[in-house]
C-alpha cells in the first residue's frame, strides 16, 4: 500500500515537471517568478492539461526545482528573419517583434507581451546562418544574466537567383546561335549589372563562374550563370526555311546518337 | 525608441563551445555528448572542454533536440535522421545548381 502511494506521488511530480518543462510559456513563467515566496498566478486560459489552480495545488517538488537555483541565466531564444538576397549584399536593418512572457505589475500575472527589437543584419550573411544578440534572450532569474537571442537568417524566394551558402546561382538562357558563336550579354546581378562573355561553343548546362560575385564574406561566394539554350519557334515561312537550311547543313547530326541504338 | 542592435555572426568555422551549444539549443550535456558519440555532431577537439562546433551545428543540434524530445528518437535514430536530411539537402542543392530549382525549392 505504501509503495503504491509513493508511486502515485512520484508519478504526479514527474507529470508536473514535464508539463512545465514542455510548455515554453509555463517554463518562462516559472523563470520569471522572482525571489522565493513570490506567488505565481497563471492566467485562467492556462487550464488545459495542467491545473495551476489553488484547490489541487502543486507539490513542493516544482517549487524546490525552480527555487533551488535562485540566480539562473535566462534561456537562449531563437527567431527566424527573412531578408532579400540583395540585402545580404548590403546589410539591412530589421524591426523584429517577439512575443515574450512578462509579469503584469497590476495583476501579478504572466502575460505574453510584444517586444520590438531593431537589429542590424550585417552584409555577408547567408541562409541558415545565425546572428547572436547577447543578452537579448529570456531574462535571468535573480542575479542571473539574460540569455542570448539567436536569429536564423532566411532568404525570400527569388525568381532569378538561388543560393547555396555564399554561392549564388542563376539561369542564363541563350539562343542557339549565341551559344555556338559566343556573345557578350548584360546580366543583372544582386549588386548591379555586368557584361558576361559567353564563349563560342557553349552547351546547355555549362556553368560560368563569376569569382567573388556571390554573397560577400571572407572569402566571398561565387556567382554561377547556368547556361540553357532556348529554341525559337518557327512561325513565318522565312523562319521555317531557316530550320530547313540548318537541317541540310547538319545532315550528319543525330541528337540520339548518345542513346547507343536504343532508338532508330 | 529602441536602439539598433548589432549582433555577432555565428561563422561556419569552429566557433561554438560545448557549453555555448548546449545553452543555445536547450540541449543537455548528456544529449549533446550522445549525439557526438553517434556522429551526428562533429566537433573539433578531443574532450568536451576542448570541443569547438561549426556554426551549422546549432541548427543540427536544435533539430536533434526536437527529434529527441518531441518524437522520442534515441541517439542512433537522431544520427540517422540527420544523415538522411543531409542527403536530401545535397540532392536539393544539386538540383538548384543545375537549374531544376522548381523541384528543389528556393533558399
Amino acid at each position: 500500500m505504501s509503495q503504491d502511494a509513493d508511486a502515485e506521488l512520484h508519478f504526479k511530480e514527474i507529470g508536473e515537471a514535464n508539463a512545465v518543462l514542455k510548455d515554453p510559456e509555463k517554463r518562462a513563467a516559472y523563470d520569471l517568478v522572482g525571489d522565493a515566496g513570490q506567488e505565481f498566478q497563471p492566467p485562467p486560459e492556462w487550464g488545459g492539461g495542467f491545473d495551476f489552480g489553488d484547490s489541487g495545488g502543486n507539490s513542493d517538488f516544482i517549487e524546490s526545482l525552480f527555487r533551488r537555483h535562485v540566480d539562473r541565466r535566462g534561456q537562449d531564444q531563437h527567431a527566424k528573419v527573412e531578408i532579400a538576397l540583395e540585402e545580404a549584399y548590403s546589410g539591412v536593418e530589421r524591426s523584429i517583434t517577439l512575443r515574450v512572457p512578462a509579469i503584469d505589475e497590476q495583476t501579478g500575472r504572466v502575460e505574453m507581451q510584444e517586444r520590438v527589437l531593431n537589429v542590424r543584419i550585417p552584409c555577408g550573411m547567408h541562409a541558415g546562418q545565425h546572428l547572436r544578440l547577447t543578452g537579448q534572450g529570456a531574462p535571468g532569474k535573480g542575479k542571473g544574466a539574460a540569455g542570448d537571442l539567436y536569429l536564423e537568417i532566411a532568404f525570400h524566394a527569388h525568381a532569378q537567383f538561388r543560393t547555396e551558402a555564399r554561392d549564388v546561382f542563376m539561369d542564363l538562357p541563350l539562343a542557339p546561335w549565341e551559344a555556338v558563336l559566343g556573345c557578350t550579354q548584360p546580366v543583372d546581378l544582386p549588386e548591379g549589372s555586368v557584361n558576361i562573355t559567353i564563349p563560342a561553343g557553349s552547351v546547355a548546362g555549362r556553368q560560368l563562374r563569376l569569382k567573388g560575385r556571390g554573397i560577400p564574406g571572407q572569402p566571398p561566394g561565387d556567382l554561377y550563370a547556368v547556361l540553357s539554350i532556348v529554341l525559337p519557334q518557327a512561325v513565318s515561312e522565312a523562319e521555317i526555311q531557316a530550320y530547313r537550311t540548318m537541317a541540310q547543313a547538319f545532315i550528319s547530326f543525330n541528337p540520339r546518337s548518345p542513346m547507343k541504338g536504343n532508338l532508330l | 525608441m529602441n536602439n539598433i542592435l548589432a549582433g555577432s555572426v555565428i561563422e561556419e568555422e569552429n566557433c561554438l563551445t560545448f557549453v555555448e551549444l548546449c545553452a543555445a539549443s536547450n540541449a543537455s550535456e548528456e544529449h549533446v555528448i550522445s549525439w557526438v558519440i553517434e556522429g551526428a555532431l562533429e566537433p573539433v577537439g578531443d574532450t568536451p572542454e576542448d570541443w569547438q562546433f561549426p556554426g551549422h551545428a546549432l541548427r543540427r543540434t536544435r533539430l536533434a533536440m526536437s527529434f529527441a524530445c518531441h518524437l522520442e528518437i534515441n541517439p542512433p535514430g537522431v544520427a540517422l535522421a540527420l544523415d538522411l536530411l543531409d542527403q536530401i539537402a545535397v540532392l536539393k542543392a544539386r538540383l538548384r545548381r543545375t537549374g531544376c530549382h522548381s523541384f528543389a525549392g528556393h533558399r
